[in-house]
């Protein structure tokens, strides 16, 4: 009985998400999939594991510094960060395959308090296969990736952060059911 | 701050890297319609080197990249369709020879080959245009493509599938007289 009224929140979750949120422009909505693997440290050494099932929405976002988009997008996911911090989303900001130095002096000079993954071989981001970097990708609670953000966005404009706000919303009706 | 042009990654990355390379700088190719935009720059073998030695390449790994002939591709869809990129169907001409992309595969051998460590196999791969992308409406992409060097001119036919099941209207892009970038001899 459980599992049945499970399987019907989750359904109705997503039938609800992509008939109510309005997207912005870039974010598109794809067939759900699971997300690959990221297991990665960040910059002070400490471990980081993408899990599922902890009831919160991931924004996940690879980057580079020779990337040319990525430094006008950093700014506004710092500045997001810092104005989403009570709501349910996870800001996971992986860097491909740089050196720790380059990584330093690229976030201390655009986004200081950004403390980035480093994905020191490029694998993880090769299992995700973002189409470009920078790339973002929306995974949902149940560790499913529901949108992919196509280029790179001004997080700080009302309607992005509206958006991921409703995604939290989401999450939160799901925990009162 | 408006961000309208995100995709063109290398357009603006590699011209900050050669900043000091202006001199040399090749010309731009551009053709636009109303469907797609797409901007083809030549690379000089230095200008490559030094995105890449910027990056903390091995020499081998330089020294690799500067056998190829390196062209800066930035591709815009413009109409409302899916607009298919495969780099398989495009077709390069010389007035007498038909020219081959190297490959994502030839450079993973070639990287092999040198013992180029993973984590520069990867960054070389993102600065190349992918092979095959679906490009949605107003996204644009880019990177490079490589050849091998040659001296003579030649045509690139770029060959796009439209629409979601691909049956729309292809669309054709055609930049004549294209040549590999030569630096300047000091």
């Amino acid at each position: 009985m459980k599992k049945i009224l499970t399987l019907i929140i989750m359904l109705s979750f997503s039938f609800s998400l992509s008939a109510e949120i309005a997207l912005p422009k870039g974010i598109i909505k794809i067939t759900p999939r699971i997300a690959p693997p990221l297991s990665l440290e960040n910059m002070d050494g400490e471990k980081f594991n993408l899990s599922i099932g902890k009831q919160r929405w991931s924004f996940v976002h690879f980057w580079a510094s020779w990337c040319g988009p990525c430094r006008r997008e950093m700014p506004t996911i710092q500045a997001v960060t810092q104005d989403m911090t009570k709501d349910n989303i996870d800001f996971v900001i992986v860097n491909t395959a740089e050196s720790e130095d380059t990584v330093f002096s690229f976030l201390g000079a655009v986004a200081p308090d950004i403390n980035s993954l480093l994905d020191r071989d490029g694998l993880v981001t090769e299992q995700w296969q973002p189409r470009g970097l920078p790339s973002t990708y929306l995974v949902d609670p149940n560790g499913k990736i529901q949108y992919v953000v196509i280029g790179g966005q001004d997080w700080e404009k009302p309607l992005y952060q509206n958006f991921l706000r409703q995604l939290s919303q989401f999450n939160a009706n799901i925990k009162k059911k | 701050m408006t961000y309208l042009s995100h995709r063109i990654i290398f357009l603006l990355a590699i011209n900050l890297a050669f900043a000091g390379l202006l001199h040399a700088a090749p010309k731009r190719h551009v053709i636009e319609n109303n469907n797609v935009r797409m901007v083809i720059i030549p690379r000089t073998a230095q200008q490559m080197a030094a995105f890449y030695e910027g990056r903390e390449f091995p020499k081998e790994a330089i020294n690799a990249t500067d056998e190829a002939c390196f062209f800066t591709v930035g591709i815009h869809n413009k109409s409302r369709n899916i607009l298919w990129l495969n780099t398989n169907n495009w077709d390069l001409n010389t007035s007498s020879d038909s020219l081959s992309l190297l490959s994502r595969e030839y450079w993973t051998m070639r990287w092999k080959e040198l013992n180029i460590p993973q984590r520069f196999q990867s960054t070389f791969r993102w600065t190349l245009l992918p092979s095959q992308l679906d490009f949605q409406e107003d996204e644009r992409e880019g990177g490079n493509i490589t050849l091998a060097r040659t001296n003579a001119p030649f045509t690139l036919t770029a060959r796009f599938n439209t629409g979601a099941d691909k049956k729309g209207m292809p669309i054709n892009i055609v930049f004549n007289n294209l040549s590999c970038a030569k630096d300047k001899k000091p």
